[in-house]
């Protein structure tokens, strides 16, 4: 008789979806809210979630959750009419995310930009924008999302002021936080004329970067910024609220930064990036710091390990609300999945 | 009982075993592997980390320089050097096989396993490179399609611009001309670039002005099974694992990207003392009843873009919808 390999292991909610890597791969998956178990909160909360490899559909499973204010259980999955997010199991990076397409309304043309969406993004989220009617310059791009609600979030790395019009529909796609490799390319949205220039990414860039790194600068004449085009620059510092990076590039006497019209959308060349290029390491003596060792974000390596299972945050999914222990058991049967009729 | 009569043949008297297998095995479908036979190869040492530093010094300035005879020392010059680091990997895949697949299967079967395992490594580096290619390098929108997309289906000029942009950077090409001869309907290629893009693409290939199918080429000698065409300083190599996005254009169609370089743009590292290698697992190591065998392959890599001076690409869309 085949038996089966369990892998446990728990972790502390902090609301936020998880992943959990599992190299052994996983047949099933199991989390329990530690925390809730004993509780009647209102209102009702998910205590146990569990998962079968290809029994469900991404971002589903099953889950027991509490009515409210009582200790009765009912047991359905996440996808049912009062859908909640369950689990996810990814094998390979990236990937585009279990979520359907979803609808923009508007996009501001502020500082920074903000999206009117009816969704269940989370903080932190990438979204890949297209058919942004109205702002097609950034059709394509990803972005980060931040101040989430059910009805918009913001665009921290997009200025959007000097935009000419606002967008007014498009739609989204949930991606992956990395690409297959890291560091990875990112999309410039802003380069100030600086002594040491500030260069803007779409998305948060100190997960991928450290100071002391090079940066090769690929903006095309469409951007204006021509003499930046092809340039390689140290990283002096990071803003990780800001989503900018300085350089060391005196970019002062430089043309000015600012996206293309959306009308020359398409026909016109998209998008300036930049892409890593290596690093100086340098010791200052005044400060101590010694650059160039990043041993964590500067060599290339693989971004994302695979398999993982992605449990979705929240008190209605398997990763549980801020504060909540949850347990969770991965089970790989020896002779791999036996859902199939017998 | 009863006792037929009449001719015995396969209706009243089926064959004792109704299939019987070929001499040989139908082919497994592999896809090109395009993505390591143009970058290079080194080696790290063993008992030494697992990152790999590649350094390269980069040039002094030619600013100045001339003594005007006063004895006056011009300013030294403190050389730049330049680190690309990558991170050594470990992949591995195993295949348990029960005694009795190996007892009535036909007796290639455990061959066959390790082939695969020898497809698999091939096949996992080439994608493991692919995805440096796709994660780490810059790339510019095609714009000279006219399928009404950003990006658009690739054109003559798209490729025009990446060569102006390698040019501009000093990056050498890295395949040899192949000179023309008096063959009709042939046409000579110059030293190139290497392109490499998705066979998704091969029809819009086909039609970018000025495209050299490699039927035209004045010699096949040498040449690449890979090998598509030639367009402007580029030879293209097509794969159906190459790298593309989908739902990432501005009309929401899958992109392709065509990373395109010379010499010394990327690199793969292997680990000395740790060869990639096939190996076996006999049944009473595996199994408790010494009834389950296994076999394994494992190696390791490293990979990194050591010049992003010399490499550049193209985001494009196929002119039909995908």
């Amino acid at each position: 008789m085949a038996f089966t390999i369990l892998t446990q292991g728990k972790f502390t909610s902090d609301g936020l979806g998880r992943k959990i890597p599992v190299p052994q791969s996983a047949d099933a998956f199991r989390t329990i809210n530690i925390t809730q178990l004993g509780l009647t909160p209102t209102p009702g909360v998910v205590i146990r979630s569990e998962w079968f490899r290809d029994i469900f559909d991404p971002n589903d499973g099953i889950r027991w959750k509490k009515a409210d204010g009582a200790s009765t259980v009912t047991m359905d999955t996440f996808g049912t009419s009062t859908a909640s997010n369950g689990f996810t199991y990814v094998t390979a990076a990236p990937t585009t995310e279990a979520q359907a397409t979803n609808a923009i309304t508007a996009i501001t043309a502020a500082s920074p930009a903000v999206v009117t969406q009816t969704q269940t993004y989370l903080d932190g989220d990438i979204l890949r924008l297209y058919n942004t009617t109205g702002m097609l310059q950034i059709a394509g791009m990803p972005f980060q999302i931040s101040t989430v609600s059910g009805s918009g979030y913001t665009l921290t790395g997009l200025r959007a002021a000097g935009f000419l019009a606002a967008g007014t529909a498009g739609y989204t796609r949930r991606i992956s936080k990395y690409e297959a490799v890291d560091p990875q390319y990112l999309y410039i949205t802003e380069i100030t004329k600086a002594l040491n220039a500030v260069v803007r990414t779409s998305v948060d860039p100190s997960p991928h970067y450290a100071v002391g790194m090079l940066l090769h600068f690929s903006i095309p004449n469409t951007f204006g910024m021509v003499e930046m085009n092809q340039l390689t620059g140290k990283i002096v510092s990071i803003d990780s609220t800001e989503y900018t990076m300085t350089v060391d590039i005196d970019s002062t006497g430089f043309s000015t930064f600012a996206f293309p019209a959306s009308t020359s959308v398409p026909g016109t060349t998209l998008f300036a990036t930049l892409a890593p290029a290596g690093a100086r390491t340098q010791y200052d003596p005044i400060t101590g710091l010694q650059t160039g060792y990043d041993f964590v974000k500067q060599p290339f390596h693989t971004a994302e390990f695979t398999p993982y299972m992605f449990l979705a945050g929240g008190a209605n999914s398997p990763a549980g609300a801020s504060g909540d222990v949850i347990v969770w058991h991965a089970l790989k049967s020896e002779t791999g999945i036996t859902n199939f009729d017998i | 009982m009863s006792f037929p009569s009449g001719i015995t043949n396969i209706n009243n008297l089926a064959p004792e075993v109704p299939v019987q297998a070929l001499e040989d095995f139908l082919s497994t479908p592999m896809f090109n592997l395009i993505h390591s036979f143009g970058v290079d190869l080194y080696h790290a040492e063993a008992y030494l980390g697992k990152t790999t530093r590649m350094s390269r010094f980069e040039r002094l300035s030619t600013d100045g320089g001339q003594l005007d005879g006063s004895g006056i020392d011009p300013n030294s010059e403190v050389p730049v050097r330049s680190d690309i680091d990558a991170k050594m990997e470990i992949y591995a895949k195993s295949i348990v096989v029960n005694e009795q697949v190996i007892l009535w299967e036909n007796p290639k079967t455990y061959s066959k396993f390790t082939a695969l395992l020898g497809q698999w490594m091939r096949e996992k580096e080439d994608l493991l490179m692919r995805d440096l290619f796709s994660s780490s390098v810059s790339y510019l929108n095609a714009t000279g399609g006219l399928n009404a997309d950003s990006p658009s289906n690739p054109s003559r000029n798209d490729f025009n611009n990446i060569e102006t942009i390698l040019l501009n950077n000093d990056a050498r090409t890295m395949l040899e001309s192949v000179e023309a001869t008096r063959m009709i309907s042939t046409g000579p290629t110059r030293d190139a670039f290497i392109c490499l893009a998705n066979t998704a693409l091969t029809n819009d290939i086909q039609n970018i002005q000025g495209v050299l199918l490699k039927n035209a080429y004045p010699s096949q000698e040498g040449l690449r099974p890979e090998e598509y065409a030639s367009i402007s300083r580029f030879r293209i190599f097509v794969s159906s694992k190459a790298a593309k996005k989908p739902s990432s254009s501005m009309l929401g169609r899958t992109v392709y990207t065509m990373p395109m370089f010379g010499l010394e743009a990327a690199a793969k590292i292997e680990q000395n003392q740790y060869t990639a290698v096939i190996g076996s697992r006999p049944a009473w190591v595996v199994s408790n009843v010494a009834q389950n065998s296994g076999l394994y392959a494992r190696f390791a890599i490293a990979r990194a873009i050591t010049n992003q001076n010399w490499i550049s690409g193209l985001n494009c869309t196929t002119f039909q919808p995908t």
